[in-house]
């Protein structure tokens, strides 16, 4: 995670306020979708918790660590749900054939979207797809654990990340 | 129409335990903690995804839908953040609890 805290001084502050009001009430949304009621009680633990929310998701994401194109993101949903559906077919042939099919190891991955939020965000989408299990970093190389070896699990992830890059915008480097 | 969502729901659910099923039983045969990773971050979500799916024309409300649905989201969400978290763990101690 990018947790830089020194970009507090150099975002602009009507900036780093309408991001956090936006994530405020996102989060609030999401309160309200999992909590609908409309008890004082449960508003004030809502609102609180809202509040927390922010304060940790800009302390850990700061506005300039880099953000998402929601549309193109959407766009390439269908994508990934598609790749997800077939990660857990995969999987489930493995873990029921006979001959437990398996060549685990770990490979590295050099990728171009830079440390930080665009990264980790590939790699949590990258989490979800057939045979790959991110797995940090090795001198800025990532690494990910693949349930077979044999298959060309870089080439997928570089088509992957040919994709997500229309989504994905990386943030200024600091320093 | 009621028939064929009630159909559609028990197809889904079905399915949907399947995948758990069988993300239980790459859990139990898997070798090592590492692939156990795989059967859990993508065998259970997908289970989940369908049992999501086969639930959502039962609910009596949009609300109800969208909770659902948030919820398989943020299951998705913590599960691919967790295994990244444990695999890292795993591959930089070198050992296999």
């Amino acid at each position: 995670m990018n947790s830089d805290p020194s970009f507090t001084s150099t975002a602009r502050p009507e900036s780093l306020l309408a991001t956090a009001l936006w994530r405020g009430m996102a989060f609030f949304l999401l309160w309200m979708l999992l909590m609908p009621s409309l008890k004082r009680g449960d508003l004030v633990v809502g609102v609180l918790a809202s509040v927390g929310a922010t304060w940790v998701s800009l302390r850990l994401l700061p506005p300039s660590s880099g953000c998402l194109r929601f549309g193109r993101l959407l766009a390439l949903l269908p994508h990934f749900v598609w790749e997800s559906v077939l990660a857990g077919v995969d999987v489930a042939r493995r873990a029921l054939l006979p001959g437990l099919p398996l060549r685990p190891g770990f490979v590295t991955c050099p990728l171009g979207f830079p440390p930080g939020f665009a990264r980790n965000t590939f790699a949590t989408i990258t989490t979800l797809l057939p045979g790959s299990v991110a797995a940090g970093e090795v001198d800025g190389v990532m690494v990910y654990h693949c349930i077979d070896t044999s298959s060309p699990v870089v080439e997928q992830l570089w088509k992957e990340e040919r994709l997500l890059a229309r989504a994905l915008v990386a943030g200024r480097h600091h320093g | 129409m009621k028939l064929f969502l009630d159909l559609w729901t028990v197809v889904a659910v079905v399915a949907g335990a399947f995948f758990f099923f069988a993300g239980t039983v790459g859990l139990l045969r898997f070798p090592d903690s590492l692939t156990r990773l795989h059967a859990l971050s993508k065998a259970d979500n997908l289970g989940l995804g369908l049992v999501v799916l086969g639930l959502l024309p039962q609910v009596d409300s949009v609300s109800a839908g969208l909770k659902l649905v948030g919820i398989w989201l943020l299951v998705l969400l913590s599960g691919a953040t967790a295994a990244q978290w444990i695999a890292r763990t795993f591959r930089q101690s070198g050992t296999d609890p």
